[in-house]
């Protein structure tokens, strides 16, 4: 959603409309994260009134969906790929071999036995 | 020797005053996990490279100084030689007029 976006691009590196929109989700759920975790509290406590639970519920549920945690997907820094991501390094899998075969990940190397 | 239980309940509640933690003798649900949980938005707001400073901000804040930006100019240069050549990219159409006359023009 453009509302949440940056005006100026604030990404350095490889940049297409699925990374900025995914580093978008990221920071909208940032902002939003303490209230959510408030409303999951009121929620999960079984001695609030029924009603004050239930409106938190309700509450939660008609957040933007920016706000969400499950939004989010890992992507690669390098291609903006979405699949086959390694997470430990934020890189596809053929990008990781690359760039592991020249040597810019420090600690990585190819196996032999 | 089994210990009463109010004993063990006095003990909790001491201990939960020292700790400073939530007296829940009962075991309910209150909730707390939430609020003990820690928050990972800045950790997963920091996943992409953010932009640090370019050449051109660089230029910018220091006009007085002389630079040379290799990358700019070596593709300006290439654009002049595609010229030179004919074979650069057509003038841009400002009106509507212009574009229309191209179109006649195939026809």
């Amino acid at each position: 959603m453009a509302q949440f976006r940056a005006k100026k691009l604030d990404l350095g590196g490889f940049v297409n409309i699925k990374i900025i929109r995914d580093h978008t989700k990221r920071k909208v759920f940032e902002q939003n994260e303490p209230e959510r975790q408030a409303l999951r509290y009121i929620i999960r406590n079984t001695s609030l009134p029924q009603r004050m639970r239930t409106q938190a519920q309700l509450q939660l549920t008609q957040m933007h969906c920016y706000t969400q945690p499950t939004q989010i997907k890992n992507r690669c820094i390098m291609g903006g790929k979405g699949r086959g991501i390694m997470a430990d390094f934020r890189m596809s899998r053929f990008q990781f071999r690359m760039n592991a075969l020249a040597g810019n990940l420090p600690g990585v190397k190819k196996a032999s036995w | 020797m089994a210990v009463a239980r109010n004993r063990v309940v006095d003990l909790m509640k001491v201990q939960c005053r020292i700790f400073n933690t939530i007296f829940n003798p009962t075991g309910e649900r209150l909730g707390n996990k939430v609020l003990r949980a820690r928050l990972k938005g800045p950790a997963l707001a920091s996943y992409y490279p953010r932009r640090v400073a370019t050449f051109k901000d660089l230029q910018n804040n220091y006009p007085e100084w002389q630079m040379y930006n290799e990358k700019e100019e070596d593709r300006l240069e290439h654009i002049q030689v595609l010229k030179a050549k004919g074979k650069g990219a057509p003038k841009k159409k400002r009106t509507a007029a212009e574009g229309k006359k191209q179109q006649k023009r195939r026809k």
